[in-house]
């Protein structure tokens, strides 16, 4: 039986276009490896000189570290805020449902654009916590949702009947969360956690509009390309990058497998 | 044994849970997403006087906007964009997702997180990557040149509309291929043998079996990229140049350099019922066909 | 507690409404202690519902059930001392044989020691002993079932409730797990209700059985006296395989069966009561009829059909007969007798002590 084979014209296809999606990333990291000090073809040299120099800009890695600060902060925020919604929504009859799913999976469709102005207009309100608060609240609004849409989806998948027994064997509500639901869903958990981080730290727009005079790192690399780039952007970029790359595929591929698992009978 | 009273006050307190939970969520969303939102609609009907804010409902500020022809040129110019992005990334990402969904196997689930991951890399540190590949002595043109295919560099590569477009393909085509891939593996090979069984080309099954029943992949991907693309803001900002203005980019210059924020609420408004009416159109088209599915 | 009520489990009209629809309606039933009850019924009856009634995971809608005599309504699973073998098992997966057995003495604070002592205790009763220290993941189908009947059991409940407990396992390993279950009630002596749509099954393992249908309760009562004196029409349809023939009762105790010509003389506890005139469905086993050219002498009730099928099942043959009036009759005999011709006319007939009456 001859089934749709396309024989090499697809995988041909699809090897050009993944080096299509990854062609940006090696061109960042080949250049941060190049000597030259304005980027360009054809390269000149081999040198790891831009990495010392970018951590050595103590502007650089200081939005490097709030990044991460505001990221780690909006991640925890979001994830707590998500967990016990998701349970909720994928569990118990909820009056109004599709309202309350709308309010949560609002900001994924709102521009980010809109989402930044009125939090701006709304922060005139609480000028006090324009910079680094304000972002935080953002990117939580912001995370949450995402974190709820997969948190929503693993609690589906959740066999009740884990839960039906632990507390047929005398585990009150709370036993039962701590004992059974925590451990099964953690991994899921710490996806989202990762997740959430790197949606969070790579935000630009929004954390812009209410940054002050914080700089994370988005808007420190925004700044500087209005300009003629150092290297050592892109040195700073391509460890971003990879850490980027390797959290959000491990947390992705870590999700995969868990529901591949729970599949299984 | 459980005292007579003792289980009916358990029952008060778990009823109260479901409510305990949802509500932090939903108050954060109201206060930090509706009430934003209700901010820009409501400024978008005050008015302006020597650079203060007051309190008003009028229309003006519509009117005035759309009397603009910069505002109907940056409005065209964002749909237009967001409507060939959408196409170019349906096209591009179909096959992928096909690939993926029915051919390659135990690698699946790899090749599929690999296709979204450069979609968690910061979307600055993607356009400034881009920025690298298509200025004038960028990567591209200096391969051209080297090639011998053109004697200067082509020029139109970077600050112009197309240099947006690519990078807005670049960033979206994730987001398409997820969508199509979740629709064409929910297509039973057994179909499509059935349809090759009963004497149908490759291509008549393809259009008469694959296709349409990967349409609600194609239309929630179409959606996704056509709302991203209208809103856009990042990308055009920094691979359009200064020339030719998408219509978030309007917007920002209005908010930030006009400082004129009931006009610039009232553009918002009009991008927001311009997603809305999006979503709410294939929402529609959803619902129905899933209802003819039933 | 003041007396002991001889009853595990006592139902008083529970019924559960789901919106508009009834999924148990007003269902009355008393478990004696020690006793293995099966609720029996096709999928959609609301056993399950009684089941999840019972083990508290769904509260009634009016009425009461009654555990060890108290009242239960209002409290919650783990306010109850039942312990459920779940369908799908629910073994937990991020946990051990040993420590999925031990869940439920650790939630009642039963010492480490004892915990230990009774795991193993309960490792070898179900036969998995050495499989403490395995990942539930590792256990083949009657293994985790075996995992979950003791995890269930480790607790000494005073009603153990059983979801189809053998549903997902083959024929041959069911036949195996059923002989087991009833020789570990037994030993125990603890209380078992169970939930199933095999009928065989709920013959093999119950003291009793409760029949359900759209919801309501059709007749509680032992194995035997389900398939002899089925109260309704649907326990005799679903009880076993039945003739059923529409009849009316005549005035002198014999039966009509609307233009056979039958001669059935019923006694007064066959007739039930009912008045001359009553419309009535005679129930025949298929076993009770005998097929051949003439009818045995202590076979009252005689019908002459044409042979339409003939069916050979091994030890058995099924024979099913066509009634001048179009209505079929099915016997059951054994493969050692001789079978009729098929296409030929024989005489089907059975004893008249042997019929059952059900309303029609």
């Amino acid at each position: 039986m001859n089934r749709l084979s396309f024989g090499w014209a697809l995988p041909t296809y699809s090897v050009v276009l993944y080096a299509f999606l990854y062609l940006p990333i090696v061109v960042i990291v080949l250049f941060a490896f190049d000597a030259k000090s304005i980027p360009g073809l054809p390269l000149e040299g081999f040198t790891t000189d831009w990495f010392a120099a970018s951590l050595g800009d103590a502007r650089l890695v200081g939005s490097l570290l709030t990044s991460i600060r505001l990221a780690l902060l909006a991640a925890v925020l979001s994830t707590a805020l998500a967990m016990p919604a998701a349970m909720v929504l994928a569990w118990r009859p909820v009056r109004m449902k599709s309202l309350v799913l709308c309010l949560v999976l609002g900001p994924v469709v709102l521009p980010q654009l809109v989402l930044g102005l009125g939090l701006v207009v709304l922060f005139r309100a609480a000028p006090d916590l324009v910079g680094q608060p304000a972002i935080v609240l953002a990117h939580t609004t912001m995370t949450s949702s995402y974190a709820t849409l997969m948190l929503y989806s693993r609690f589906l998948g959740f066999r009740r009947s884990y839960i039906e027994a632990a507390m047929n064997l005398g585990a009150n509500e709370f036993v039962t969360f701590r004992e059974i639901i925590l451990p099964l869903i953690a991994p899921a958990l710490i996806a989202v956690l990762l997740l959430a981080f790197t949606d969070a730290f790579g935000e630009f727009v929004v954390a812009w509009f209410l940054a002050g005079f914080t700089e994370t790192l988005p808007i420190a690399i925004w700044t500087s390309l209005r300009q003629v780039i150092s290297p050592k952007i892109y040195a700073l970029s391509a460890v971003v990058i990879l850490v980027t790359l390797a959290v959000s595929v491990s947390a992705q591929i870590w999700i995969l497998g868990q529901s591949r698992r729970e599949s299984e009978p | 044994m459980a005292m007579p009273g003792s289980p009916r006050r358990r029952t008060s307190l778990t009823a109260l849970l479901p409510t305990a939970g949802l509500l932090p969520l939903v108050l954060w969303q109201i206060v930090f997403f509706v009430v934003p939102v209700a901010l820009i609609v409501g400024l978008s009907v005050w008015r302006r006087e020597n650079y203060r804010l007051i309190p008003d409902f009028t229309f003006n500020n519509y009117a005035a906007i759309l009397a603009r022809p910069a505002i109907w040129r940056a409005l065209l110019l964002s749909a237009e964009t967001a409507a060939f992005v959408t196409v170019v990334c349906a096209v591009l990402a179909y096959p992928v997702a096909y690939f993926i969904a029915k051919k390659a196997g135990r690698w699946r689930g790899l090749l599929l997180v690999a296709v979204i991951a450069p979609f968690w890399v910061s979307i600055v540190m993607r356009v400034a990557a881009w920025r690298l590949l298509l200025g004038e002595r960028g990567v591209i043109n200096q391969m051209i040149m080297a090639l011998g295919l053109t004697d200067e560099p082509l020029s139109f590569l970077l600050y112009s509309p197309v240099s947006t477009a690519i990078g807005l393909i670049y960033a979206y085509l994730p987001l398409y291929v997820l969508p199509l891939y979740a629709a064409i593996s929910n297509i039973h090979d057994s179909w499509i043998d059935a349809a090759m069984d009963l004497n149908a080309s490759p291509a008549r099954t393809f259009f008469e079996v694959i296709l349409p029943l990967s349409a609600p992949g194609l239309v929630v991907g179409a959606v996704f990229c056509f709302v991203f693309g209208l809103g856009e803001f990042v990308t055009p900002a920094l691979l359009g140049g200064g020339k030719q203005l998408m219509f978030s980019q309007v917007i920002q210059d209005e908010f930030q350099r006009r400082l004129d924020w009931p006009s610039g609420a009232a553009m918002a408004v009009v991008l927001l019922v311009l997603v809305f009416a999006s979503l709410a159109l294939s929402m529609k088209w959803i619902r129905r066909a899933s209802g003819e599915a039933a | 507690m003041t007396e002991l009520s001889p009853n595990a489990v006592e139902l008083r009209a529970v019924s559960k409404v789901y919106g508009a629809s009834t999924a148990v309606r007003e269902v009355s039933m008393e478990i004696p202690r020690g006793a293995f009850v099966t609720i029996l019924g096709p999928s959609g009856c609301g056993k399950s519902t009684l089941l999840r009634m019972i083990s508290g995971f769904v509260t009634p809608s009016s009425g009461d059930v009654l555990i060890d005599g108290v009242s239960v309504v209002g409290a919650a699973p783990y306010e109850r001392d039942t312990a459920m073998v779940f369908q799908d098992y629910a073994l937990f997966p991020h946990r051990t044989v040993a420590q999925n057995l031990a869940f439920g003495l650790r939630m009642r604070k039963v010492a480490k020691a004892e915990i230990e002592r009774r795991v193993e205790a309960m490792l070898e009763l179900v036969n998995l002993s050495g499989f403490g220290d395995r990942r539930v993941s590792q256990m083949s189908g009657g293994q985790a079932q075996r995992v979950a009947l003791g995890r269930a059991l480790i607790v000494r409940p005073a009603v153990l409730l059983l979801d189809e407990p053998l549903g997902a396992l083959d024929l041959k390993l069911r036949r195996q797990m059923q002989a087991e279950l009833k020789t570990i009630h037994r030993d125990l002596g603890l209380t078992f209700v169970a939930v199933t749509h095999d009928q065989d099954e709920a013959l093999t393992l119950s003291d009793r059985i409760a029949v359900m249908n759209g919801g309501a309760l059709e007749q509680f009562d032992t194995p035997e006296n389900l398939y002899r004196r089925p109260a309704t029409r649907f326990v005799a349809d679903f009880v076993g395989n039945a003739n059923l023939l529409e009849a009316r009762l005549g005035a002198d105790g014999r039966v009509e069966a609307q233009g056979l010509p039958l001669a059935l003389f019923l006694t007064p506890a066959q007739r039930g009561g009912r008045a001359a005139g009553a419309a009535v469905a005679l129930v025949v086993r298929p076993e009770t009829i005998a097929v051949g050219a003439a009818a045995p002498e202590s076979h009252d009730g005689r019908v002459e059909a044409r042979v339409e099928e003939i069916m050979f099942s091994g030890a058995n043959q099924q024979i099913v007969g066509r009634l001048p009036d179009g209505r079929r009759l099915t016997a059951h005999q054994s493969a050692a007798l001789p079978a009729p011709e098929r296409g030929a006319n024989a005489v089907f007939s059975w004893p008249s002590q042997s019929v059952w009456l059900v309303d029609a």
